[in-house]
């Protein structure tokens, strides 16, 4: 127990004076929760629209407020011509177009049906589709609201609701997923750092003459990187509650429990990492290797449903796959254990293979 | 058994599959003594210092250090040996107090003991005015100065010493062999590798290694003298074309060049001195002197590499 001590006392020192390590662990999960947060957003708000109104009466204007009162479109330009908005759309400037023909407000109002036509830019299938929704959506209020069509009683009272996220921001969405980004991202590195530092810079040969065994020299190292991985998920809990307003709906003692859990199954794939590179930078190559995969299949961005089956079983053996629905469930879904035994168990299993194999391949190392 | 042998060992051998790094050594080290093993790189010198520090078992024979046998003990071992390797091991990033304290704490010294340890230490080393400068910022000498510190922080009853001055200055060689001599004064056996004959005789006694297996053991003195009236100093020149010549000579069984003169090896010193001469003669060699000497221990070493050579 006192080796432990003395072992994870001077690790301290170690990440204490290493300047760029430190710089890493503080930074980078306050550098990626800013981008994640703001500059990643896949909310589509703000579309640029330009207006060609060839009516100019009182109902075509009241259309046009109308979108413009809709958060989803901006009113960018009016322009005098079709060509005018034909050539916004080429060059992106605009993603779309209203265009509202002459006698617009005369026929609508004698009831003779006025074409009224809308230009999207469908290169981006995501923003389009919104932007095709949503028209419909706010042609129809228009109409309603203007008293141009009967408000019918329809047969069935449907009311669909947005749960965990009403507002469907995209924060909400990345930021708890984050943290298991970043703890898969920067856990293992360390770890695996700190280990092979010690072959690589000939500590070794000192230690192992020393009465210390593996098991404390394993279990001293790696204590600090657990407190690093707990620190950085508070970090990023508090600030992004501070600045997106993101709620802990679950309980902080069970989520802490669970990112426990996590950053053993890290510290583990860093520890194997460690006993197969026999420098730091080889480590780093071997953990980089697992990095894209993480991100992409774990749902972290993209939903695995929507993947090919092939792919969607592959993310099984992903841990981030796990701790992301975790780690979501509890923040956003306010979640405890008996929600997420399915996702623990795996992790736990997870848990017990990487740190017996890397346990096993030290002891190898050592002799 | 003898409470004053430190280190004892008897036939240890260390195969690797079909290699013998080690072959059936013999030897015994007393309390208060220092070792001096000498041998060429892959002589098997670092093979026998894992072995006698519990780290590698052997494969025949049997050694105990400390009173403990190396194979089965190995645990109580580690707790009552010191260790400096060649490669300079402690932390870089650490300051020399925090290494000793690092290693004082693994060794089970805490608190007031630790720190009254470290302060004696210190001051035995002349560390003090270093001791909050990182490790990796010292100077060589200095570094095994804090190396030696560290290893003998748990008052060790056998130390451990890996070339302990490979890249050293001359003037820090010998701070640190005066440190050697205060320690074995204190009752420490020592086990010294080293490549410079001017270490080994500082040592009380000296093996040597080759292909692992010990060819000479004794006191320096002992062995110099061994070879008294059997090496003859030709001072010639040209002197390479001298040596290829003096090689021939029935009754040579080495030479070796020292600066301007030929140390020539051989058992049978008038007939060889008159066949010297003439062979100088018919070669064209200048002789400008050549008088029988007393062997250096790099006398000792050449001869007994020449003995080597003759067995192949």
């Amino acid at each position: 127990m006192k080796n432990i001590k003395a072992i994870a006392k001077k690790e301290f020192l170690h990440i204490i004076r290493d300047r760029r390590t430190l710089a890493m662990i503080v930074l980078m999960p306050l550098v990626q929760l800013l981008i994640y947060g703001y500059a990643i957003s896949t909310d589509i708000k703000h579309l640029a629209l330009y207006v060609y109104d060839e009516d100019q009466k009182y109902l075509s204007r009241r259309l046009i407020d109308t979108f413009e009162q809709s958060a989803y479109f901006d009113i960018k330009k009016r322009v005098s011509s079709a060509d005018e908005l034909y050539q916004a759309l080429d060059r992106g400037k605009a993603k779309a177009g209203v265009l509202i023909p002459p006698n617009f407000t005369k026929d609508l109002l004698a009831g003779r049906g006025p074409k009224l036509q809308l230009l999207i830019d469908g290169t981006d299938s995501n923003p389009a589709t919104v932007a095709l929704n949503t028209s419909q959506a706010i042609v129809t209020a228009f109409m309603q609201r203007e008293g141009l069509v009967p408000v019918s009683v329809a047969p069935i009272d449907f009311r669909p609701r947005l749960w965990y996220n009403p507002d469907l921001k995209s924060s909400f969405f990345m930021v708890p997923g984050l943290i298991g980004l970043l703890l898969q991202m920067l856990i293992p590195m360390i770890t695996a750092s700190a280990i092979v530092r010690e072959k690589e810079r000939g500590n070794i040969e000192q230690l192992i003459v020393t009465p210390i065994k593996p098991f404390e020299l394993i279990l001293g190292k790696i204590i600090p990187y657990i407190a690093i991985g707990l620190l950085i998920t508070v970090t990023i809990v508090v600030t992004s509650g501070i600045l997106f307003h993101i709620p802990v709906r679950g309980n902080p003692f069970t989520l802490l429990v669970l990112t426990f859990l996590f950053i053993v199954v890290c510290l583990g794939i860093g520890l194997l990492a460690s006993t197969l590179a026999d420098n730091q930078q080889q480590a780093t190559q071997v953990i980089m290797f697992f990095m894209p995969p993480s991100i992409l299949l774990s749902g972290f961005i993209f939903p695995r449903e929507t993947m090919p089956l092939f792919v969607y079983y592959l993310s099984y053996a992903i841990p981030l796959t796990y701790f992301v629905k975790i780690i979501r469930g509890i923040i956003l879904k306010g979640l405890g254990f008996a929600g997420l035994w399915d996702q623990i168990l795996p992790l736990v299993l997870m848990a017990a293979i990487v740190l017996i194999l890397s346990v096993k391949r030290f002891h190898k190392r050592l002799a | 058994m003898n409470t004053s042998v430190a280190i004892d060992v008897r036939d240890l051998s260390r195969h690797f599959g079909k290699f013998i790094a080690v072959d059936k050594v013999n030897f015994s080290i007393d309390y208060g003594e220092i070792f001096g093993f000498l041998g060429p790189n892959g002589a098997g010198k670092s093979t026998t210092i894992r072995m006698l520090c519990g780290i590698l078992a052997s494969t025949g024979g049997t050694a105990s250090v400390g009173g403990f046998d190396v194979n089965r003990q190995s645990e109580q071992i580690k707790e009552v040996i010191g260790y400096v390797s060649q490669r300079f091991s402690l932390y870089n990033d650490l300051t020399a107090q925090e290494n000793l304290e690092f290693y004082g704490r693994i060794y089970g010294i805490t608190g007031k003991d630790l720190d009254d340890r470290i302060e004696e230490i210190l001051r035995l080393t002349g560390l003090q005015q270093w001791r909050h400068q990182l490790a990796g910022i010292l100077s060589g000498g200095m570094k095994q100065k804090l190396a030696l510190a560290n290893a003998i922080l748990h008052k060790p009853k056998v130390l451990f010493l890996d070339e302990p001055t490979a890249g050293i200055d001359p003037l820090s060689r010998r701070a640190l062999w005066e440190l050697l001599y205060q320690i074995a004064d204190s009752g420490v056996a020592l086990f010294v590798t080293t490549h410079y004959m001017e270490e080994a005789e500082r040592c009380s006694h000296i093996a040597f290694i080759s292909q692992g297996r010990i060819l000479k053991i004794g006191r320096p003195n002992d062995l110099k003298d061994e070879m008294t009236g059997t090496l003859l100093e030709v001072e010639c020149s040209p002197l390479m074309k001298a040596s290829s010549l003096f090689q021939k000579i029935a009754g040579v069984k080495g030479v070796t060049a020292f600066g301007t003169t030929l140390h020539l090896n051989t058992s049978d010193m008038e007939r060889v001195k008159a066949e010297v001469l003439n062979a100088a003669r018919s070669g064209g060699i200048d002789i400008k002197a050549m008088r029988p000497i007393g062997a250096s221990l790099e006398d000792v070493f050449a001869s007994l590499s020449d003995k080597q050579d003759e067995k192949h």
